[in-house]
């Protein structure tokens, strides 16, 4: 399926769960005081941010905007 | 400094849940810009203070003594020895005490810091996927350089003009000496004999 197939409203969509994701995992890794702590910031919490951030921006690039009025 | 961070995330998380329940809104311009700054601008400035704030805790004592395998290394800070290096710079502020680790095993060259996390995460990978070493067993990868001691002491004075010192200190600069394996400063973690050390109580 093309990008522009899957329309910027699911592109937003998914950036904004990826971006809620990272962002939780985020405070329970900035919370936990242990070593294991930096893993999770590291490996999960900045992957998911990251991808959010990329998801976003690809439905810049490659998605045309949504037209007015057509809703959710 | 973690309280403004988190407030941060929470602006970006509500922020993004606008942008969840109702992406329609990206049709409009000022919501254009408002995406921008919720799922761009405020995620990369939570991660990079994400990344800041890790990295300090990384760098305290209490971070690194969190590990099961580093407490007897953090309960031999406390030995009550003049011999034992550690220890005796621990106790004598020499080191800030909640840095108290980082300022002695930490590579202080251009990509030290990034050699230091890979380091821990390997040996956080022993710990929780393979058989993690015994405490007493731990050895520096490499052995403990010269240059952590004279990253401070270099330059110092007392360090300097010392009659032991000052006739090797070509020597000690370009490791062919050691500080603490030529038998000078041999006293460091001795954490085999742990249970027979005496122990420094700090006042309260």
């Amino acid at each position: 399926m093309k990008l522009s197939g899957i329309g910027i409203r699911r592109l937003l969509q998914t950036a904004s769960a990826l971006v809620i994701l990272g962002l939780l995992t985020e405070i329970v890794s900035l919370l936990w005081f242990h070593p294991l702590s930096f893993v999770l910031f590291a490996f999960v919490a900045a992957g998911l941010i990251g991808l959010g951030i990329l998801v976003y921006l690809v439905s810049l690039v490659f998605v045309a905007a949504p037209s007015d009025g057509t809703g959710d | 400094m973690i309280g403004i961070l988190i407030c941060q995330i929470a602006l970006s998380i509500v922020l993004a849940s606008v942008f969840l329940i109702r992406p329609s809104l990206t049709s409009a311009m000022g919501w254009k810009i408002v995406a921008f700054i919720g799922l761009c601008v405020l995620p990369a400035l939570c991660l990079v203070g994400g990344i800041n704030t890790h990295v300090q805790r990384s760098e305290t004592t209490r971070f690194c003594t969190s590990c099961h395998v580093m407490i007897p290394y953090g309960q031999s800070l406390y030995i009550d020895d003049a011999n034992h290096i550690p220890a005796q710079h621990f106790q004598n502020h020499r080191v800030p005490t909640d840095m108290a680790c980082y300022s002695c095993h930490a590579d202080y060259t251009l990509y030290g810091p990034l050699d230091d996390k890979l380091r821990g995460l390997k040996r956080i990978y022993l710990q929780y996927v393979t058989t993690p070493p015994a405490a007493a067993a731990i050895r520096i990868p490499g052995g403990f350089k010269n240059a952590q001691c004279l990253h401070c002491h270099a330059g110092a004075r007392s360090f300097e003009e010392n009659p032991v010192h000052s006739p090797m200190m070509d020597s000690l600069k370009s490791e062919q000496v050691s500080c603490l394996g030529s038998g000078c400063h041999d006293t460091a973690h001795d954490i085999a004999n742990l249970d027979h050390q005496k122990f420094w109580k700090p006042a309260q």
